[in-house]
């Protein structure tokens, strides 16, 4: 753990950054990764600039611990009158002396809110302002995005659950509870594949986070799974590229291009031997986040390249793009990629709305944006096993854990049936959105990219910080699971009865939930 | 690219840092406000900006990045100069200004054989 705390003068440009500087200092000690630290100054920085903007004096503390990092800047300002007004990009009060020296342009908050996990400001006319900022550190930090996309609806909405069940036995990675007061995401078991919301008939999971669509810069490019054209039901991908042409996007970029060159790349690396078989493809960043965390002996078989989202974001540093992602792991590991105003991450939600608003008439006859065809053939390759779909991954990850897939030299594996194509966020039905006219336009250039980042396993949910309680705790956790009827029926609101013990020794449940023990009671 | 390449492309003075830092350059980002500035920052990522301040190098420092350009011909101070030699900055001088300069550094990235500058 570590803490520091470092007085900031109001008015000192001279100074101005010191205490953030210092941040970096203690953060470079301990190890932390480029991408968080890369929040953690713009966070830091922007903060404590608010104080010598605003205020007389003021405090920047920061606490690193339990895989997290902790800011905290208070001061002895003015306060903000209105702080939905303040959070609003390119409203700022600051004095004519700092907008001189480019500060004041109203970006500080909004900022520090995009760069944090957690963000929260208090504000007090007269007296001051504070502002918390978490962000969650490594392992933690993907699983937190994806879950922070995987959202419980507003209240009004969670009311709507029926207790129906079929979400947490549609979760991959038991991440999801169901209680009398509605659903609950654990986020340390969340992997973002979005199954959740596909499953769930009465709309109770929401999709939060993903940046606002605006107008496109010139030039941008947009990239995204085919999936999105063939899923919207307006007539067609045509009709669809119309649209993103008239909507400002100079280019159109399929998610598949970066696919086909990952694909390519694990079939050279198995030919080749340099890799534990067989090798799996990072296409899908679901199956990495559930392979790193229910299937770590199989971490060496991840082939070493960045998720086609990622590379996507990487092939054209000189323009704008904006990636679409298909599901909360996608949003997780390009956010965790880049956040700069060249890149953003849009929902699919938002995109629909913004080009249901531009579509012209099927006769329209107007400019239709072309697309790219992925290198190599959609079909499998020799010693290719392809599978898709939460249920299958799950079983052939099984059987590659025990050995048990001879012949097989790569596996491509994505939790959504039919691939990014079929999530749950693009379509209601995977087949629906197949995708079509791939082989059209001028061959892709796209390549695979090698990731510096090792691939490690997630730690899940620790039963206990101490080993030796923990296994106690495990001990205990068998005896309760014994005593149970095995019918795995999610009637106590967990998907098996294993995980319902474990509910009731970790506090998260009580026994009298189980209407199996209730009645031999 | 290089940014002593970068620099001669373009017709910039180059003020180098005292120590041999990371000089490679994979993109850049104009600006002439501080948080879009330190939003686009990156170990890879030239600043291109009418400012001129010391604040500037205290974001390149944070962030890690090569360097500065200054725009217009601007002279940085001494105080300026004598920062981002202890920051490990590089400082490039354009006498263009910001977009010309913008332009002029994107071509140089994007591989385009020639640049007239």
């Amino acid at each position: 753990m570590i803490t520091m705390s470092h007085l900031i003068a109001g008015g000192d440009f001279d100074t101005a950054g010191l205490a953030t500087r210092r941040l970096k200092e203690h953060l470079a000690r301990v190890g932390v990764g480029a991408a968080v630290m890369r929040r953690a100054m713009i966070a830091s920085y922007e903060a404590e600039m608010n104080v010598v903007i605003h205020a007389r004096t003021g405090t920047l503390w920061a606490r690193l611990d339990n895989g997290k990092l902790d800011l905290e800047v208070a001061d002895e300002g003015p306060g903000i009158p209105d702080v939905d007004l303040a959070l609003r990009e390119g409203w700022s009060t600051a004095s004519e002396k700092a907008r001189e020296m480019g500060f004041g342009a109203g970006m500080g908050l909004p900022n520090i809110r995009r760069n944090s996990d957690l963000f929260d400001i208090e504000t007090r006319i007269g007296r001051g302002t504070r502002i918390r900022s978490t962000i969650m550190l490594g392992e933690h930090a993907e699983s937190t995005a994806a879950a922070e996309w995987t959202t419980l609806a507003p209240e009004t909405a969670v009311q709507r659950c029926r207790k129906c069940l079929r979400c947490i036995f549609a979760c991959p990675t038991g991440a999801l509870r169901v209680h009398v007061r509605g659903p609950e995401v654990i986020p340390a078991l969340c992997v973002g594949c979005a199954a959740c919301v596909g499953e769930c008939g009465s709309r109770v999971y929401g999709i939060g986070g993903g940046d606002a669509f605006r107008a496109p810069a010139p030039g941008s490019v947009l990239v995204l799974p085919h999936g999105f054209l063939s899923g919207l039901p307006v007539g067609g991908p045509d009709r669809v590229l119309t649209a993103l042409g008239s909507l400002g996007f100079a280019e159109v970029r399929v998610l598949e291009e970066w696919t086909a060159a990952v694909r390519a790349e694990a079939h050279a690396s198995a030919a080749v031997g340099s890799m534990q078989l067989p090798v799996i493809t990072p296409v899908c960043p679901a199956v990495v986040a559930l392979v790193e965390s229910r299937f770590p002996s199989l971490i060496p078989n991840i082939g070493p390249w960045l998720s086609p989202i990622e590379a996507a974001g990487e092939e054209f540093p000189l323009r704008h793009v904006y990636l679409l992602a298909a599901c909360p792991s996608q949003y997780a590991v390009a956010r965790g990629a880049s956040l700069t105003e060249r890149l953003a991450v849009l929902s699919p939600a938002g995109l629909s709305s913004a080009v249901l608003g531009v579509l012209a008439p099927p006769e329209a006859g107007a400019h239709r944006l072309a697309l790219r065809a992925p290198r190599g053939t959609p079909e499998t390759a020799p010693g290719e096993l392809r599978v898709s779909g939460a249920r299958h991954v799950m079983r052939v990850l099984a059987a590659a854990e025990t050995g048990s897939l001879p012949g097989v030299s790569v596996l491509d594996l994505s939790l959504c049936d039919q691939g990014c194509s079929g999530s749950p966020l693009l379509t209601a039905d995977p087949y629906l959105s197949a995708p079509r006219e791939l082989t059209a336009g001028e061959a892709s250039d796209a390549a695979a990219v090698r990731r510096t980042r090792p691939y490690a396993q997630r730690a899940g949910m620790r039963l206990d910080p101490d080993m030796g309680t923990a296994i106690r705790a495990l001990g205990r956790i068998d005896a309760l699971a014994h005593t149970l009827p095995g019918r795995d029926c999610g009637a106590c609101g967990a998907p098996s009865c294993a995980l319902f013990a474990e509910d009731v020794v970790t506090g998260r449940a009580g026994s009298s939930r189980c209407p199996f023990m209730e009645e031999t009671r | 690219m290089n940014l002593s390449d970068l620099a001669a492309k373009i017709n910039a003075r180059l003020i180098p840092p005292s120590i041999e830092g990371k000089t490679e350059v994979k993109t850049i980002h104009a600006a002439d406000t501080m948080s879009s500035l330190i939003a686009n920052a990156s170990p890879d990522t030239l600043l291109v900006t009418s400012l001129n301040n010391s604040q500037l190098i205290r974001v390149a420092e944070l962030m890690g990045a090569p360097g500065l350009c200054l725009v217009g011909g601007a002279q940085p101070s001494p105080e300026l100069i004598a920062r981002a030699r202890e920051a490990g900055a590089a400082i490039l001088i354009s006498p263009r200004g910001l977009e010309e300069t913008r332009s002029l550094l994107e071509a140089c990235l994007s591989g385009a054989s020639q640049v007239r500058a």
